[in-house]
This record gives structure tokens, sequence and C-alpha cells, in this order.
């Protein structure tokens, strides 16, 4: 028997009673798999579209990825809707990149619609429109990340090219739909004067309902061993960044 | 010469103590008791001080009556009569009759008297009472903890009153008794007051004169006459403070007697003297939820205890808010501001469960129920109205083990036989114990009348009967629980490896515990792959739901056959569930012995990985409506108290609540401080935790209570 497509996809991680992905409470769908190759990257297990083992031969060694059905998945998300309802939040899908699974991240996005549960979608905005505009109807809130400015430095920090995400972005927008944008900022990386103006400017010409300026942790989510370690922000840092973007720094 | 004279008159108390109470052996055990206060009080209450607020600072005593200063009724502690009396001092025969007195004590006090008078079979069922110090299962404690007392009709009545009340009694013995012990209190206000006076501490004076003379009409009489009963009758909570005394701190801001700063000094300063008790695991000071007859009055009181806990942090007074739609939604707020602050107070219980949860567990009515209060470190009573003091301790995971360890060769051959041997082990357990509370009862109310208990209990008066002496209207009894995490997780690997996927056999997991899991990696890898507590798994919870109803029901059917108005678990958790653990052997939970238990209901630290709320979802699967108070932590980082996420904070709380959570308690530290506490304690001296039902200074807890506290989870904002 063929599976529908998109009625499975790998999933990295679940976090539930989440404070960080989106308004409210928030069950966090972690999907398995990224076509970007972010410099900082946190979670580097999260890049492969398989199943893997990390941190083979250590204390740490461990399996990452489970294959999960959309039902298996919403019967976690389900189990949470009373701090969904108390808090105003609802289901994320983050990644790795969940439009890199477009076919379940629709399936997972349209079920929590269904269901009546405020669904965010976190993406880099890597992925062809067409598969994107799928999500309108069922994502309540985009969280779109604008990582680098610039052709050359996007490419160098993340791996690909800016072109179709600022596409996206504007297209996303022009179509009506809720969008924080998600600047993910490391000090000496991706921080310089230029891209903080762009921020300021795209948050100013485009309908967006926020920007979240997202400083480095060394310390991440399920952080492996070798992941790299940038110095974090200082204040002068932080201070720099609300100056020149007009907006707070996330706690 | 000074040293000498106060080691004889020290002696002479001894010997008057102890020659009063072999004189009144077999008289009538209220006049012994109330002699033996009169030799005791003089002794017991410390001198004022200057600057003094309130009157009543305790001394330790090596001999005295007490209902809960480490044993019960009449206490003699022979550690601490190495400090109090300075043996070198005396001479030869001076020592010998304080040998005499040691040896007459070693027989009379009342914990040996409660031991004497167990029959065989329950003496062989509970052999030891050296729980903190011996492997076992199941162990009695002697003490009568957790009276919470009436004061609202302390406060009605008055010391006048209540000599009153007292001619009302129609047992004379009684009557005579409780108007001594009245009368003594009185003296003893008589005291302070002249005391007061050449310290020329004109307003303590004139407080203490006042009630002597009438009920309180004050917040400061009103608290004074609350502190010296409270000391006096050896009473350690002091229950729903906002309601029998918000009516004092407004009729006192109406008349403009105190303003607002005034009244706030007032409330902190008896903080203040709470704290200096220091009873390590009581001081229970409840404000908020329904039943309170002024909630307005209760609730300006409630404000005023938040802001003193704020300004005179410390593990005592143990601040415990009852949320409720009865009160000023403020308060909520105000008690996330210092749980943020990292004040690990107020704790947090929910009436909308706990009250019909009270009234099936207790078998009372609505209006008894919502007089629930959590005395010690988390049992409830109904204040003035039930006694339910924890006689016993039953480590359900050396229960289990037990059974594992004894099994027959090649093990049970089905998951039932081995969990039907187990629940019969547990409850051959409680059998003895529900024994032994009962006959504690009975024993402390043929030894004495705990008088100061029975003035303030309800019917005892009416029904002429000391408290223990069919005096009180509910008799109750608790057994406190520990292990159930462990036990619960042990089953559901046991049953997950041995039976369902036959991954492991009988025998490996035996020799595995056996040998502590060494040379045993794989078989515990094995076991740790298990679903555990604490994850909102249906199979790990369903298992913890079903050892926690198991252990409920088991206690509370004991209740008839020994005579009790109610014998319930409380899962309150001291700091026992590490004390325990030194002592309890490798569990199929993947647990190495000497390991700490869970604390409370909570997961095995670190086994709740799947977020917040899947933890708080499983600490809700425990039927609330069959026992006496559970308690669970909540480690939290500070950043979920930052601006951006408390509203989510509030909201999680609050769901969590909705859901059926019955009690919070909460501890905010960066999970690094601890660490860099143990490391450099001399940085950290007012680090509070919340260790189990009671809260501590981290720098001062045991390495392995420390290290415990540290595998809990730190939930962060992730």
């Amino acid at each position: 028997m063929r599976l529908k497509p998109g009625s499975q996809g790998i999933v990295f991680d679940l976090q539930r009673g989440s404070f960080v992905d989106g308004p409210g409470l928030r069950t966090t769908v972690f999907l398995k798999g990224c076509p970007l190759r972010c410099r900082w990257c946190h979670n580097p297990e999260s890049q492969r579209f398989a199943p893997e083992v990390v941190d083979r031969g250590t204390p740490s060694e461990r399996r990452v990825g489970t294959r999960m059905s959309v039902g298996g998945v919403m019967a976690v998300v389900e189990r949470d809707r009373a701090f969904y309802e108390h808090s105003g939040g609802g289901m994320t899908l983050s990644g790795g990149e969940p439009m890199a699974q477009p076919d379940f991240t629709a399936a997972l996005l349209s079920a929590a619609h269904t269901l009546g549960v405020h669904t965010c979608l976190d993406t880099s905005g890597h992925a062809p429109w067409d598969q994107l505009r799928r999500t309108l109807p069922v994502t309540d809130l985009y969280l779109f990340d604008y990582k680098a400015t610039g052709d050359g430095v996007h490419r160098e920090l993340t791996g690909v090219d800016p072109t179709e995400v600022l596409g996206n972005l504007r297209r996303l927008t022009d179509a009506g739909a809720d969008v924080r944008l998600r600047c993910p900022l490391v000090p000496g990386v991706n921080d310089g004067d230029e891209h903080l103006r762009t921020i300021a400017r795209l948050a100013e010409e485009l309908p967006v309902r926020g920007v979240d300026l997202l400083p480095y942790h060394a310390l991440g989510r399920g952080k492996r061993r070798d992941a790299p370690v940038y110095p974090e922000p200082t204040a002068d840092d932080r201070a720099r960044w609300e100056e020149l973007t007009g907006f707070p720094v996330t706690s | 010469m000074k040293t000498r004279a106060r080691a004889t008159e020290r002696l002479a108390y001894l010997e008057a103590f102890t020659q009063t109470h072999r004189r009144l052996m077999d008289g009538p055990p209220a006049l012994r008791e109330a002699a033996c206060l009169r030799l005791q009080l003089p002794w017991q209450f410390a001198p004022l001080r200057p600057g003094d607020v309130f009157a009543g600072r305790l001394n330790a005593l090596p001999l005295l009556f007490s209902p809960e200063d480490s044993g019960v009724g009449y206490v003699f502690h022979a550690d601490r009569l190495v400090s109090w009396i300075d043996r070198d001092a005396l001479t030869r025969a001076e020592r010998s009759r304080l040998e005499r007195v040691a040896t007459y004590w070693a027989r009379y006090r009342t914990d040996a008297v409660v031991r004497r008078a167990y029959p065989a079979a329950l003496s062989a069922g509970l052999p030891s009472d050296a729980w903190t110090d011996e492997p076992g299962i199941a162990f009695p404690l002697y003490r009568m903890a957790g009276a919470t007392l009436d004061y609202g009709k302390l406060l009605r009545r008055g010391l006048p009153g209540l000599a009153e009340d007292c001619r009302s009694v129609s047992d004379e013995v009684l009557r005579a008794a409780l108007g001594q012990a009245v009368g003594l209190l009185n003296g003893l206000c008589r005291r302070y007051a002249q005391e007061a006076e050449r310290l020329g501490e004109h307003e303590l004076n004139t407080t203490l004169g006042a009630i002597t003379d009438r009920p309180p009409e004050t917040l400061r009489e009103a608290i004074q006459l609350v502190w010296l009963f409270a000391l006096v009758s050896g009473a350690s909570n002091f229950g729903r403070a906002d309601a029998y005394l918000g009516p004092f701190l407004t009729a006192d801001l109406a008349s403009g007697r105190l303003d607002q700063h005034a009244a706030q000094e007032l409330v902190t300063a008896w903080w203040r003297v709470i704290a200096e008790r220091n009873t390590v695991f009581n001081g229970r000071v409840v404000i908020g939820g329904t039943g309170r007859p002024d909630p307005t009055a209760a609730d300006a009181f409630a404000r005023l205890a938040l802001e003193a806990t704020r300004q005179a942090p410390g593990p005592e007074p143990q601040l415990s808010l009852r949320l409720s739609d009865d009160q000023d939604p403020g308060l909520f707020d105000t008690a996330l501001d210092l749980l943020g602050e990292g004040l690990t107070y107020p704790i947090l219980y929910d009436d909308a469960t706990n009250v019909p949860a009270v009234m099936h567990a207790f078998g009372v009515p609505r209006e008894l129920a919502e007089r629930y209060v959590p005395f010690g470190c988390g049992e409830y009573v109904l204040e003035g109205h039930s006694f339910g003091t924890p006689s016993g301790v039953i480590n359900l995971l050396e229960a289990l083990r037990q059974v594992v360890l004894a099994a027959p060769p090649g093990g049970f051959a089905t998951f039932d036989g081995l969990i039907n041997a187990y629940e019969a082990c547990v409850e051959r357990h409680i059998a003895w114990l529900a024994e032994q509370q009962k006959l504690e009862y009975d024993v402390v109310a043929a030894e004495a009348s705990c008088l100061y208990f029975t003035l303030l209990y309800d019917h005892c008066l009416e029904r002429s009967r000391a408290i223990f002496d069919g005096g009180v209207a509910h008799l109750g009894g608790t057994l406190e629980t520990y292990g159930n995490t462990n036990t619960a997780d042990s089953l559901t690997a046991l049953c997950a490896c041995v039976y369902d996927q036959a991954s492991l056999t009988f025998e490996q997991v035996r020799s595995a515990l056996h040998d502590d899991f060494t040379g045993h990696d794989a078989a515990r890898a094995l076991l740790n792959t298990a679903r555990k507590y604490g994850n909102d798994d249906d199979t790990a919870d369903a298992m913890a739901a079903r050892v926690h109803e198991h252990a409920c029901r088991a206690t509370a059917a004991q209740a008839e056959r020994v005579g009790l108005d109610s014998y319930l678990v409380v899962v309150i958790n001291n700091h026992a569930n590490t004390i325990l653990g030194r002592h309890t052997g490798a569990s199929p939970d993947g647990r190495h012995a000497g390991e700490p238990l869970a604390c409370g209901n909570n997961p095995s630290g670190g086994a709740d990985r799947h977020g917040l709320t899947a933890m708080l979802r499983s600490l809700t699967r425990l039927d609330p409506s069959i026992h006496a108070g559970t308690v669970q932590n909540l480690k939290l980082s500070p950043r979920l108290f930052s601006p951006a996420h408390r509203p989510k904070l509030r909201a999680m709380l609050e769901a969590y609540f909705d859901q059926g959570g019955t009690q919070l308690m909460v501890t905010t530290v960066n999970a690094d401080d601890l660490r860099d506490a143990m490391d450099h304690p001399e940085r950290y001296p007012n680090l509070l935790v919340r260790v189990g039902g009671f809260s501590a200074r981290f720098v001062e807890l045991d390495r392995d209570v420390q290290l415990e506290i540290i595998s809990r989870t730190c939930h962060g904002a992730t």
C-alpha cells in the first residue's frame, strides 16, 4: 500500500510547553532536514534528511530523528489544548526546515487547523513559492527568518542564495499573511550595521507583525558536542542592535 | 559558682518535673499535665529582649511536655541534656541523681510507652524506629504533629472567655485542668508584661495586659495572643491567619490606630519570630481560599503577608496561598512576583480541586472541607476540626525490591503475579502502620490531655473530653509514602522488559539489582529505555496512577478497622526521599543503590523530557480525592518570570490547576547557581530552595540533598 504524500515525516524533536516559538505556550514540532548550512546552527543533527546516530562513541551518543505520522504528531499536540486555550498558544512547526518536508508540513498545519489549534510556521523561507503558498490557508502566523543581508554574505553564512527567501517574504505579506521577522544575531558574524538597518527597513516597508531579535546563545537546545561556538553578545552589542533596528532584543 | 548554681537549678527542675510526673502517675492525666506545665513554662519561656515587638521565645528544654518537639507527650532529649546541664559542675551525688532522671525517662517518655504498648505481632511487623538509619519498608513515627487550632475562637473569646468556656465542661477533673492551663497562659502574659514594663516597652506591656483582661481588640493584641498560645500549646502551624486576623487589621486601619506601614511592620515582625523559632518543617501560614467569613478583610491581611515574606525572606513561615474565585486576583500576581524573586513562597493550592477532593477523602460536607489547611510539609487537616498526625513512613520502592529479591526461582510467571505480590506486601505493612497510628493516639490519650489543643478543637469542650480521648470531632491519621514514582517506573520497566518484550529475564533483573548493576550495563540500559512517569505518557502515567491509587485506597480502607475517622496517604516528602534512598538498594527503574528516590509526586530527576506541560499533565493524573495532600516541585529558570514570558507562565499555572492540579511549589534558580553554590557556599548564604515539603537555605543542606535538588529538571524558556 502506498501512503498518501505527507502522511509521514521525520521529526527531530517534539517540545511541549515552549515559551519561545510563537504566541502563548507552544508545542513545537522540529522537522528533520534542512537545505541551509547556517554557520551558527545549534542543531547540526537536524540538517540531514534521515534518522541518524550522533556523538557516536561518546557518552551522549543518541539516535536523532523519528518517522512519525500526522496522526501521531497531532495526538501529542492535542494533549496541551488546555494550555493553548489559557495562553493563546498552539502548534509551531520548526526545524530543520519544515518546508523541506512540504507535504508533511502542509498536512500537519491542515490537521491542526481542523482541530482549531493555532498554527505557526517557523521557516527560513528557502522553499519554492508554490509549496509555501499551500500553507497560507492553514498558517496563522509565519515566523520568517531573516538571517543576513547581501547575496554574497547570505550565501557565505547560510549556504543558499537569498533571492528566493526575500521574494517569498514579499509574496507572503502581499498575500496578507501574518508574519513576524525572526533575526538570529551572532556578534561579529551577522550583526553588521548594514544588516541591522536592513531589518529596520524591511519592517517599515512590509506589513510584518513585528521583529524578534534573537541573540546567539552558546548553549542551545539539544546542542551537539561539535557544534560551533561563537561569543555571546555583550551589552554594547545589544544596545547597538536595538538602536539600529528600533526593536528590542528578545530576552 | 555561677555555673554550679545554674547546673543545680537545672537539676532541680529536672527532678521536680520527674517527681511530679511520678507522683501523679496513677491520677488523671489532665491534672498531671497541668502540674508538669506549671513547672515547665518558667523554664521554657525565655526572657524578653529589648526591642521585642512580640513576647514569647522558647528555650530548647531536654525534658518537657510537648505534642511534637521531636517526640510526643512527655519528651526527653538525652542529646539536648548534654549541652543543657554542665555535668562537671555537679557533685558525684548530683550526677547520679541526674542519671536516675535519665533512667526514669528512658522508660516513661511517651514514645517509649507507645513502643512498649505494641502487641507482639505489631512489634514483629514494625521492628525498628530508626527510619533514618536503617533499611526497611515501614517505620512508625512518634508525635502529635499538625495541630491547627481554632484561633478564630481564641480571638473571639480571649483568655477570660476561654476560662469561662472551661467552666462549662462537665467532667470535673478536665474542667479543673483546663482552667489551670488557661491560668498558666494568663500568668505567662503577666510575667511578660512585667518584663516589658521593666524594659520600658510600654506598648508591649499594654498589649500583654489587655489580653489577660479581655478578648483582643487590635491586630497587635491578636497576633500576640495567637503567638503565645501557639508556643504554649506546642502548635507550630498557624492555619488561615488572613481569615482570623483580617478583621483586626481592617478595624485598626479604619480607626486610624494603624496605618498601612505600621500594620506591615507588625506582620513582618511576626514573620521574624516565626522564623526565629526555626521548626524547619512547620510554620505554615495559610492565606486565600473559599470559606473565609470576611474575604475583603482577609485579602487585606494576605497582601501584608505576601509583603512580609518579601521583607523577611527565609525558610519560615511557609506561606501558602489557596487560590479561589473568592479573593483578590492580585494575590496570585504578587505570588508570582515573589516566586520569580526566588523566595519559594507562597506555595500554591487550588481550591477548585482541593475542596471537593477533601470532601471525598475526609468524608465531610463542603463547609468543613473549606477549612482544609496544609500543615508541616503539606498534610491537610481541617482547621480546628480534625487531627491527622503522620505516624508512619512506608517506602514503597523497598517493598517492591524485597518482593523481587525474594521471588521464587525464575520469578513470577506473570506481571499480575508480581504486582499482586507487591500490593500484598504493601497492604501488610500499611495494616501494621494503621494499628500503630491508633495505638499511638490511645496511649497519648491515656498519658495526657493535650489541654491547650483540647481548648481550641471543635467538640472537645462540648463533649467534655480531652482531644484524643474522644474529644476531637474528626480523628484522622496520615501515612507518609515514599518512592511512589520509582516504584511506578520500576513496575513499568519490569512489565515492558520482562513480560511484554521478554528482553530480560526475571533472574537477570534480580541479579542486576543484587549487584547494583555492576556488570549489568546492558540490563540497566534496557530498563532505562522503558517509559517514565512525567512525560504525559499514558503507559507510564497509568502505572503511577495505579501505584498511587493502590497505596491510597489500601490506607483509607484501614480507618474503620482500627477505629479512625480517616486514615489517608500523604505524599508530602520533606527530605526523606534522599534519606530513605541512602538505605534503598538498586531498583528496576535503573536507579543505583543509595541514590535518592524521586521527591513527592515528581518524576525522577531528569526523567521528564517532553517539556513542562507534559510534566504538569502527568502530575494531574494522580487522583487527589483519596489522600490528604501531596507535594509537587517545579524548578524554574528566572527567565520564565521575565516580562515577555510572565503571562505565559501565569497561563501555564492556571491551565495546570484547571486540569486538576492541586498544589505547586516553585523554586526559581539559575541552573548554574546551584552548582556554583556547592563550590562557593559563602557567595550564596540566602539562596532558598524548596527541598520537599519545606524550604531551606541551599548551602545548609547535606551534600546528597543538594545533589538531589540539582538533579531535578530545571525548566527554562526553551
